[in-house]
Formats: C-alpha cells, sequence, structure tokens
C-alpha cells in the first residue's frame, strides 16, 4: 500500500460513517460473503418450482369459500373432469369412421394415468344407456349395442338410440355433428409399479398426454376430426406451459436491458458488473422464496422481473455516480466510497418505499398475493446488499472505463439542449398550462374510469387469452351442447338423510325457479331435476307427472340416480346455477338473490349455503376485492405521503411528489376500463407496485431541485441542473423497468399480458409525470426565494 | 304390474293412513301462497289448454295459469293461489272455468280466468288429480291417481268424493274423462282401464278395453256415440258405439310406426281431431278419426295439450311453454 494511498484511505475514513468503514475496509470479506450467500441460494434457488395451488388464488377467509371448504368431500363429484369434444368436420357423427375413432380414442384415453377409468363416459361406455317406457314398464340397452358393426343399418339403430338416451346436449351435441368423452379425473391414483403408493396427478403432464395422444395423434390419423379439450386439468396444464414461456421473457428483458446499460454507460466493465450485481440479487429473492416455503406462482412470477428492473435502476444510479466521481476521485476506490456515501440514503429511502407499496397489499385476503407481497419485499431487501453494497465495492475492484469518465466529465459542462427544453416545464409560462392540462386529464380519467368494472369481463378462462385454443375450444362446446362453463353451487344443507324429503325438495325446487328467473341465469338443476324426470318416468313419460311427490318413498326412488347431486349421507345438495357469463353485475344478482332466498327460507334442519363452483370463487374473489380496492388506494398513498414527509420535512415537497402519482392512478383506471381489463386479483397489486415504485423517480428529482435551490438557482434554472444531472438516469430508470414488464404484455396468460401492460403504463407515466408535472406543481407550491442559502430539513441534508 | 307401482300402492295406504290422522285436529290454515308473477311462466311446463269464450286459457307447473286474448301471441298470467303442478282446466263457459293438479288441488274461476280460488285440496293424499269435466257451471267431475273420482253439484262449493262409484279394485290411475256426444260419460286410466256413464256420472260401468297399456286419454268426436282414445306408445283407438268395440287406428311416421305417447286431443270447429304427445308428435284428422297423418317436429319437444284456432292454425303446449304452430304441427313464427 503506497502512502499516497493510505493518505487517501485515512482522508476518507473521516468522513465515513461506521457502516461505510465496515463494507470498505472489509472489501475482500464482502465479495467472499456474498459468493458464498449467492451459492447457497442459487442452489436454493434452482429448486424452485412453479405451483398453481388451487387455494392460493382464492380468500380462503371468505364464507363462501370456508363453506365449499368444509363441503368439499361432499361436491367431489362436481369437480375435476376434462371434456374432449370430437368434431366430425363434414356430416355428422353417425358415420362407420367416425365412430371407429370415437371408440379408439376412448380406449386411448383410458390408459392415461390419473383417468377415473369406473367413471370414464361416452356413446362407447356400457354405461352410457337409452330407456323407454313400454307397456311392460322401462325398456332399454346400451347406445351402441353388441351388434354393432358400423353397417348403415346399425349406424341407423345408433341415432334412434342416440335420441332415447336423452344424452343431447350432453354427450352428443344438439347439432349431431360432434360428442363428447367425458374423463373424470383422479387427483392422486396408485403408482403402477409400486401399488401401494398413491402419485399425485401432474396436471402439465395430463395435459401434455392429452395434446400428444388425443389431439395431435388422432387429427393425423382421422383428418375429418376436430379435437377440442376443455376442463380444469387441461387450463391448469395450459397455464404452466404458459409460466414456461415466462422464463424466455426474462431472457429477453435481460438482453434488451445490457443492449440499453451499454448505450447508458459505455463502459463494458460496469454493464457486466450491474448486471451481475442485479441477477445476484434476482438469485437470492428466488433463493429466499424457496427457502421460506413459497413456489413461483403465475402472480409471484412478476417478482424476479421487478427485482431486476428495480435492482438495474438502481445500478445505474450508482454507475451514474460513479463515473462522475471518478473525474474528480483519483482512482475507483474513492470514487466507489465517494458515491457509497452519497447515494446509499436515497437509494434506502427509495427501496423503502417501494417495500412499503408491497406491504401493503398483505391486507388482502389472498394467497397469491400475499406471496407476491412478501416475495417482493424479499426482494428489494436483498437489492439493498446487493445493488447498494456489493456494486460499488465490485465496481471498486474493476473501474470504469475511461471513455465512459471522458463522457461523464464533457456532460457535466456541456449545455444540453433537451434538458433545457424539458426545464421550461418549470416556467412560469408552461406551468399553469401544465396544471390546466393535469386537471383536465384528472377529471376526464375520474369520468372515464366509472366504466372500470371488478372481475373478470371476458367470456371462458378468464385465465387464458379469449382467443387461445382453450377458450376456443371452450366456446366450441358452449355453443354445441346445452352447458355453461360459468357455475356458482347453492350448497343445501340438512341433517343426515334430509336432502331427498319433500320438506327440502319444495324449497329447492323454488330457489331454482327463482334463480332461473333471475337476469344472468341461463338454467339451474339439482337432485330436483332429476326426481322430477324420474317420477315422471315411472309414469310412463306423462308430463302430467312432472313434479315432486310427497311421497317419501317415491321421492327417495326417484333420487336414486341422480349421482352427485347429493352426498353419501344424504346431508348436502348442491344446486347447480348455470350463468351467462362471469360479469360482477351478473354475479353480484345471482348472490343477492340466493341470500334473499336464504333469509327467507333458511330453518332448523335446512340451509342454503353459499357458494362453490367456478363463479362462486369468483363471487367470493370480487367480495374481497372490491372491499379491498380503496383500502389498498388509501394505505398505499398514505404510506408514500409519510414516506415523503418523513424525507423532506416538507408539504409542499410531499404534494409535488405525490400528486403526480395520483395522475397516474387515475389515468391508469381510465386505461383499465377503456382496454375492458377488469379490476381482479392480478391488477389490484398493479396500483401499489405501481405507486411504490414510480415514487422512486419524485424523490430523486426533487432531492436535487431542492439542493439547487438552496444553493440559490431560480426554479427553471434549479430544474435544469436538476435534469442534467439525474435526467438521463431518471429516464433511464424508466426504461428499465417498462422494458421489465413489458414483456408481459405477451404472456399466453392473460392476467400477467394485463399486468404488464398496466404496470408498464404506470412506471412510464409515472416517470413522465415526475419530469413534467413535478417542476409545474412546484412553480405554485414552492417559493424558492424563501429556500435560497437555507439549510435543508430534509435527511439527506449533510 | 311392475315395482314402481308396487312400491306406490304400498305407500298410499301409509298416506291414507296418515289422512285420516291428521284430519282428525283441524291445524291452524296455512297462508295462501299464490303463484310467483314470471315473465318465463309462458315458457315453462305448460300442460292443458282450454278456451273460455274468444280467450285461451293455458295451466302448468308451479301454479302457472295463464291467459291470451290474442290467439297464443301474448300471455298474461292469472292470479292463483297455487304452486302446484296444474294438470287439466276445463270451461264450462266463457267466464266459469275449473283447473285440477298435485295435491289434488281444485280451482276455479268465474271471470274467464283472471283470478282463481281454490275450491278443494288434500295434500295428504299424496296424489294427482289428472282430468277435469263439467256439464255445466254446477256439475262437474275430477279424475285423478288411484282411482280418485270427485264429483260436485254446486259449481265447486262441495266436492265430493265418489270413488266407490267406479268398479276399480286395483285404484288404477284414471288419466282422462270425456264427454261423448249423444252418449254420455267415459273415463280411461291406468293398464287399458275405461268406464262409461250415461247418466252423467251417477253409475259407471267397467269396460274391458282393447289395449293392456295405459291410456292418457279420451275425446268424443263429431259424430254421435264416436270417441277416440289413445295412450302409450302412439296406441289409438276409435269407437263408433260409445266404447262396445274397438278399432285400432295405424299411425305411420316418417321413420315407421309412431311409437311416442299420445297425451291430449282436441276437436274443431271444422270436425277435424289432432292429437298431440312426446316426440313433438302432431296428428290430424279430416275424416272422423278413422286415419291420422303424423307430424313430428324436429324439436322432438314432449306436447301435452293443443287448441285450434279458426282458420285450422294450432297453439300447443308441453314442455318450454306454449307455443304457435301451423296446422300441421310445425312451427309459426312469432310476430
Amino acid at each position: 500500500m503506497s502512502s499516497q494511498e493510505s493518505f487517501n484511505m485515512q482522508h476518507n475514513q473521516d468522513k465515513a460513517s461506521l457502516l461505510e468503514r465496515l463494507i470498505f475496509n472489509n472489501r475482500p470479506a464482502v465479495i467472499g460473503i456474498c459468493v458464498l450467500v449467492s451459492l447457497f441460494l442459487f442452489w436454493q434457488a434452482m429448486l424452485i418450482r412453479p405451483s398453481t395451488s388451487f387455494e392460493k388464488m382464492i380468500p380462503l377467509e371468505h364464507p363462501f369459500i370456508q363453506n365449499m371448504i368444509e363441503h368439499r368431500n361432499d361436491l367431489a363429484n362436481l369437480g375435476n373432469t376434462v371434456r374432449i369434444s370430437v368434431e366430425a368436420k363434414d356430416g355428422d357423427i353417425f358415420s362407420k369412421a367416425y365412430m371407429e375413432t370415437l371408440r379408439q380414442i376412448h380406449d386411448e384415453v383410458f390408459y392415461i394415468p390419473g383417468v377415473d377409468r369406473s367413471a370414464l363416459k361416452s356413446l362407447w361406455s356400457p354405461s352410457v344407456r337409452w330407456t323407454e317406457v313400454t307397456e311392460e314398464g322401462f325398456a332399454g340397452g346400451e347406445v351402441i349395442p353388441q351388434t354393432y358393426d358400423g353397417s348403415p343399418d346399425s349406424l341407423e339403430q345408433l341415432r334412434n338410440n342416440v335420441l332415447k338416451s336423452g344424452q343431447v346436449g350432453r354427450l352428443v351435441a344438439n347439432n349431431f355433428k360432434s360428442s363428447i368423452v367425458d374423463v373424470p379425473l383422479l387427483e392422486s391414483y396408485p403408482d403402477p409399479n409400486d401399488p401401494g403408493r398413491q402419485i399425485k396427478l401432474d396436471y402439465q403432464a395430463f395435459s401434455h398426454q392429452l395434446e400428444d395422444l388425443i389431439r395431435n395423434k388422432f387429427e393425423a390419423q382421422n383428418p375429418n376430426v376436430k379435437i377440442h379439450i376443455v376442463g380444469f386439468a387441461k387450463k391448469v396444464g395450459d397455464l404452466i406451459d404458459g409460466l414456461m414461456m415466462v422464463v424466455m421473457f426474462f431472457g429477453i428483458a435481460l438482453v434488451i436491458t445490457w443492449v440499453l446499460l451499454y448505450w447508458f454507460t459505455w463502459c463494458i466493465r460496469s454493464t457486466i458488473a450491474v448486471l451481475i450485481t442485479t441477477l445476484v440479487a434476482v438469485v437470492w429473492q428466488l433463493g429466499l422464496m424457496h427457502a421460506v416455503g413459497f413456489g413461483l406462482d403465475p402472480y409471484s412470477m412478476l417478482v424476479p422481473f421487478l427485482i431486476f428492473a428495480i435492482g438495474i435502476s438502481h445500478g445505474v444510479q450508482k454507475i451514474n455516480g460513479i463515473a462522475l466521481q471518478s473525474s474528480e476521485a483519483e482512482n475507483a476506490l474513492t470514487a466507489a466510497r465517494r458515491t457509497f456515501r452519497q447515494l446509499f440514503l436515497p437509494g434506502m429511502i427509495a427501496i423503502l418505499a417501494d417495500a412499503v407499496g408491497f406491504i401493503t397489499l398483505l391486507i388482502i385476503d389472498i394467497g397469491v398475493i400475499r406471496e407476491l407481497a412478501i416475495g417482493a419485499s424479499i426482494g428489494v431487501a436483498v437489492i439493498v446488499f446487493t445493488n447498494l453494497i456489493l456494486l460499488p465495492v465490485a465496481i471498486s475492484y474493476v473501474g470504469i472505463s475511461k471513455k465512459a469518465i471522458e463522457r461523464s466529465k464533457k456532460d457535466a459542462t456541456r449545455e444540453h439542449p433537451f434538458w433545457r427544453l424539458l426545464s421550461s416545464f418549470a416556467s412560469p409560462k408552461v406551468a399553469p398550462v401544465s396544471v390546466l392540462l393535469a386537471l383536465a386529464m384528472f377529471g376526464g380519467g375520474l369520468w372515464y374510469s366509472q366504466n372500470l368494472k371488478i372481475g373478470d369481463l371476458d367470456q371462458g378462462a378468464p385465465e387464458l387469452r379469449p382467443d387461445s385454443r382453450y377458450n376456443k375450444d371452450n366456446a366450441f362446446i358452449i355453443d354445441n351442447y346445452s352447458t355453461s362453463s360459468d357455475v356458482l353451487v347453492v350448497m343445501v344443507k340438512t341433517p343426515t338423510e334430509g336432502c331427498s324429503v319433500y320438506k327440502t325438495m319444495a324449497p329447492v325446487d323454488e330457489l331454482m325457479w327463482k334463480m332461473e328467473n333471475t337476469p344472468g341465469v341461463q338454467s339451474a338443476i339439482s337432485l330436483v331435476t332429476v326426481s322430477k324426470q324420474m317420477i315422471k318416468g315411472m309414469n310412463e313419460g306423462n308430463l302430467k307427472w312432472e313434479s315432486l311427490s310427497r311421497n317419501p318413498d317415491i321421492l327417495n326412488t326417484s333420487v336414486s340416480r341422480a349421482e352427485g347431486l347429493y352426498n353419501a349421507d344424504c346431508s348436502l345438495a348442491p344446486v347447480l346455477v348455470f350463468l351467462n357469463d362471469h360479469k360482477a353485475e351478473t354475479l353480484d344478482r345471482v348472490v343477492d338473490a340466493v341470500k334473499a332466498f336464504a333469509a327467507e327460507h333458511d330453518q332448523e334442519g335446512l340451509e342454503f349455503l353459499l357458494a362453490a363452483g367456478n363463479a362462486g370463487i369468483e363471487a367470493a374473489t370480487n367480495e374481497v376485492i372490491r372491499s379491498a380496492e380503496l383500502t389498498i388506494l388509501i394505505l398505499v398513498y398514505l404510506c408514500v405521503a409519510v414516506m415523503c414527509m418523513i424525507t423532506f420535512r416538507s408539504f409542499a415537497a410531499t404534494l409535488c411528489i405525490v400528486l403526480p402519482l395520483v395522475l397516474t392512478s387515475v389515468l391508469g383506471n381510465a386505461l383499465m376500463a377503456f382496454m375492458g381489463i377488469g379490476v381482479k386479483v392480478a391488477t389490484l397489486p398493479v396500483v401499489a407496485l405501481g405507486v411504490g415504485i414510480g415514487v422512486d423517480y419524485g424523490i430523486y428529482i426533487y432531492s436535487r431541485l431542492e439542493s439547487f435551490l438552496r444553493a440559490g438557482l431560480p426554479l427553471q434554472e434549479a430544474y435544469y441542473q436538476t435534469l442534467r444531472s439525474t435526467g438521463k438516469a431518471v429516464l433511464f430508470t424508466g426504461l428499465c423497468l417498462a422494458i421489465g414488464v413489458c414483456t408481459w404484455i405477451f404472456s399466453a396468460i392473460k392476467f400477467q399480458a394485463d399486468m404488464g401492460l398496466m404496470l408498464t403504463f404506470m412506471l412510464l407515466w409515472n416517470m413522465f409525470g415526475a419530469l413534467w408535472l413535478l417542476p409545474a406543481l412546484a412553480r405554485f407550491l414552492i417559493k424558492p426565494e424563501k429556500m435560497a442559502g437555507t439549510q435543508s430539513k430534509s435527511i439527506f441534508a449533510h | 304390474m311392475n315395482v314402481f307401482t308396487a312400491s306406490v300402492l304400498l305407500s298410499l295406504g301409509l298416506g291414507l293412513f296418515a289422512a285420516t290422522a291428521g284430519a282428525a285436529d283441524d291445524g291452524p290454515t296455512p297462508q295462501t301462497v299464490y303463484s310467483q308473477t314470471s315473465n318465463k311462466a309462458s315458457h315453462s311446463l305448460l300442460i292443458d289448454i282450454a278456451k273460455a269464450g274468444p280467450r285461451l286459457v293455458a295451466v302448468g307447473e308451479r301454479g302457472h295459469i295463464l291467459f291470451s286474448d290474442d290467439q297464443g301471441q301474448s300471455w298474461t298470467q292469472a292470479r292463483v293461489p297455487s304452486r302446484q303442478l296444474l294438470t287439466a282446466v276445463y270451461f264450462a263457459d266463457a267466464k266459469h272455468g275449473w283447473a285440477v293438479g298435485h295435491d289434488a288441488q281444485i280451482l276455479a274461476s268465474s271471470d274467464g280466468g283472471a283470478t282463481w280460488s281454490k275450491q278443494f285440496e288434500d295434500p295428504s293424499r299424496e296424489s294427482p288429480l289428472l282430468d277435469v269435466w263439467f256439464q255445466d257451471t254446477r256439475h262437474g267431475l275430477a279424475v285423478g291417481a288411484y282411482g280418485s273420482l270427485f264429483e260436485t253439484t254446486d259449481g265447486g262449493a262441495h266436492w265430493q268424493d265418489v270413488a266407490e262409484r267406479l268398479d276399480n279394485p286395483d285404484q288404477y290411475h284414471l288419466n282422462g274423462i270425456a264427454a261423448v256426444k249423444g252418449a254420455g260419460l267415459f273415463i280411461v286410466g291406468e293398464q287399458g282401464s275405461m268406464f262409461r256413464s250415461r247418466d252423467a256420472g251417477q253409475t259407471w260401468e267397467h269396460l274391458d278395453g282393447p289395449y293392456e297399456g295405459s291410456l292418457f286419454g279420451a275425446i268424443g268426436t263429431a259424430r254421435a256415440d264416436t270417441l277416440l282414445v289413445y295412450g302409450l306408445r302412439g296406441n289409438l283407438y276409435r269407437s263408433s258405439d260409445f266404447g262396445s268395440t274397438w278399432q285400432a287406428i295405424a299411425l305411420q311416421g316418417e321413420r315407421g310406426a309412431l311409437e311416442f305417447g299420445l297425451a291430449s286431443a282436441t276437436l274443431l270447429e271444422d270436425g277435424s281431431l289432432v292429437l298431440v304427445g312426446n316426440g313433438g308428435s302432431v296428428l290430424r284428422s279430416t275424416d272422423d278419426g278413422q286415419s291420422f297423418s303424423v307430424f313430428n317436429r324436429p324439436d322432438r319437444i314432449a306436447l301435452s295439450g293443443v287448441s285450434g284456432q279458426a282458420d285450422g292454425q294450432l297453439i300447443l303446449v308441453g314442455q318450454g311453454g306454449a307455443r304457435l304452430a301451423t296446422a300441421t304441427g310445425a312451427a309459426r313464427a312469432q310476430p
């Protein structure tokens, strides 16, 4: 160590805080610890798996969901079924070739692991029968008799049997151009190699098997058939496939950021240093997520992107600072130390603001949102170590290229026409116009966002895009069969053996009629539906008997075939209400109708409980979202405002920083209304994330602006100086953040695309708002002449 | 007899016992429950349709009674003190009509079907009434399940159980009652049972019919002593001597013999007959029921009632409510 160097050290130590000394006097130890931690957490991160736990996506504490979970076993039969519709492109299903393909598909499906073979149903199942009333009573047989040989005669017989089977609209399409293979699934099944062991159904593998063994194989084998597949398992399989694509997005974001970063720094060494420390942050975050027991679900997948983007933006601030310092400091170490000293606190404040935004999300009672909040908070905490500490230490070793230092030296002195132009936002002429314009946008945004809806608005599976294969298949089945994909289940609870007594069934019948008379309801079915049909059947198909019987024995007999419409001990009977759609107003209307009915008819031994079914879950989710929406907004703004007040000790400063964010939130709501995106599990966090991250810009800009004002510069000149020193970094930060999340717009998963779009908008517009509106507000709210020469009260003051 | 019928009969015994026991103490009368007004009522299950002067009146599930003053183009829901499935309606004149149904309910209207009052009910019987006929506004008869037969001679102020007038030891369901021109009354029921009365229902004669299966209804044609009875699986018989002898009427559908049950019939003003039934079956005869043309609607909807307009067009009721149809039974566009 030369004497010059040791003198510098001594000089540095004088002003250095304890933390700085601790870090920079033990640089090898810092690097070493980080490497060790990274190795451990990298191993942890490798173990993280996609998880699509159903329970984490629903509000578990909501009474609807509690009811559903309590009676989950009783509702088992309603659950996990995949339906494969085999369409004949030319002609109808009554052809030899079609029936042969259908038979092969039935057999192929039979052998896919996880299929409940005993309940597999298609026209080829012996259990699918026709019945007819004759003078002797019921007559019946298999729809496809043993004598079937594909001849025109046997196809004609098949057509008659199908008509008599009552399967039109269920197993056979209303137009006879397709039929369904109904595939009930087992959540877990015995291992064929080790019968004692249970294997849990792997939805992704199952979904791939359906694609390979059924869709691809048979569409190739018989060009006249088209296969449509729907069901929870297929949907989840497609979702997980969509998640895999997101990994690719991460690569794309990485490459774009790398190019941008190089363009910004002109230094390959620091570019790599920033990228690596940021990737270390991502690895730490993923590793910690796994260490605390979380998986990667479609929502928390956003977190690595956010952490990457936030990390890069802090890295850029650091590099910017070090480059500026390097032109004065004699070596990289000194430059790094000075930058650390200068930027650690504002960096901490910004990260704290992010974390505060994330933490507010914890009040929403939905697992995936809570995990997102915790994951993101862990992530930003990690950034403190990697980008605020590790990065300066790393740069102190590798240094910054001469070219970059030259450039930043030149930048510091030359005139910037672009920043000069932007600084006019603070001029007395432009500022009023800006403020009026902002007010107009605020008013317009508020007015338009009245159209904002709660919940999912598209047809079909809301998780996937409306034009995805799954949703096209779903639309095909809805169009051609008497069925709807939006089902709300009301659970009718009685004492044991109470579900099939007249006292229960008559009110259930009334409930069904009330439901069918509620706008948005297509139809309702329950054991009453089956009972009435059976009683009619017992009475020779005479419509005059299509009614419940007061006779207990008749009623009991009549529900014997209503499998799945009551539980094993006949204490719970679901009423399935099929809806036109799952829009919030439809769900509200139906839920209100059921609640009113329950209030009137609930009595000892008879309870009408909400709710199961996908529409029931959505109704519960909507209620939670609706009650949390305003709370989240108030809380996040309160937190951010308090942060600003603590930081700057100035009411005016707080307004200057927070008001542009408010405008962004309002415009964001209007954008959602315009794009037909509802407020839902996926978009609610965006509000908090957008505000939490968006406040960074304001903090960076205002802290510089304030220091120039105190130096006695007039507002517009002070703003010009602010832009010249941090404008580029702010602009770059905004771009980095936007790039990090905008790749999501291309996700196959609809809500990820919605999140990507909304976050991109909020992050870009927050940056724009900080650059444009903050100085205009400052023109009205801040008196530069009073600030000149005074000591700052802000915590950045030295 | 099949298993179902056996269990039904067994439980009936218990039911009757319970009824007697219950009748002893008169509990508080439950508050009258009216049918719910619904704009879906005209699309709900409707069982029977009748003319009240120029007005059409249809009855069906959940106590729905609807009337139309424009030949079925639009329907208005009547105020009805019932939520049970109503199975038959009959108007003695343009004002006075009766409807019967489950819980052995008998409802009456004296204003052409706009408002109704309950004249009789007995839920404890656990058996529905299935058809009703009135001679004038005073004297009427209602038939139903397990051999039920009720009579009134005072316009329904009192209804009397007169089931013992029939020789029906097995208590077969009585599905339909009809008047035969110049002859008397005719009742058909389960297992091909049939009864005739020449004295307006005071005494009944049991007949051995031509058919073992259930008969769902009977209708007198335009000619004296002539009637048709119809039932399961397209079985249709004609008698021109008030049921003493029968001719089977063969019914040929598009794909062979008609196999659907026939539920109801009507005699049009021009003397032609229309029958309807399951599988969207609409049958028409212009030779007093000696032969029928057969049409099966493509919707295969189960039909259970029919009324004809002066121009020969039809109004059908059944699953899915009331429908306008052409003279053949094909769908007619709603204007």
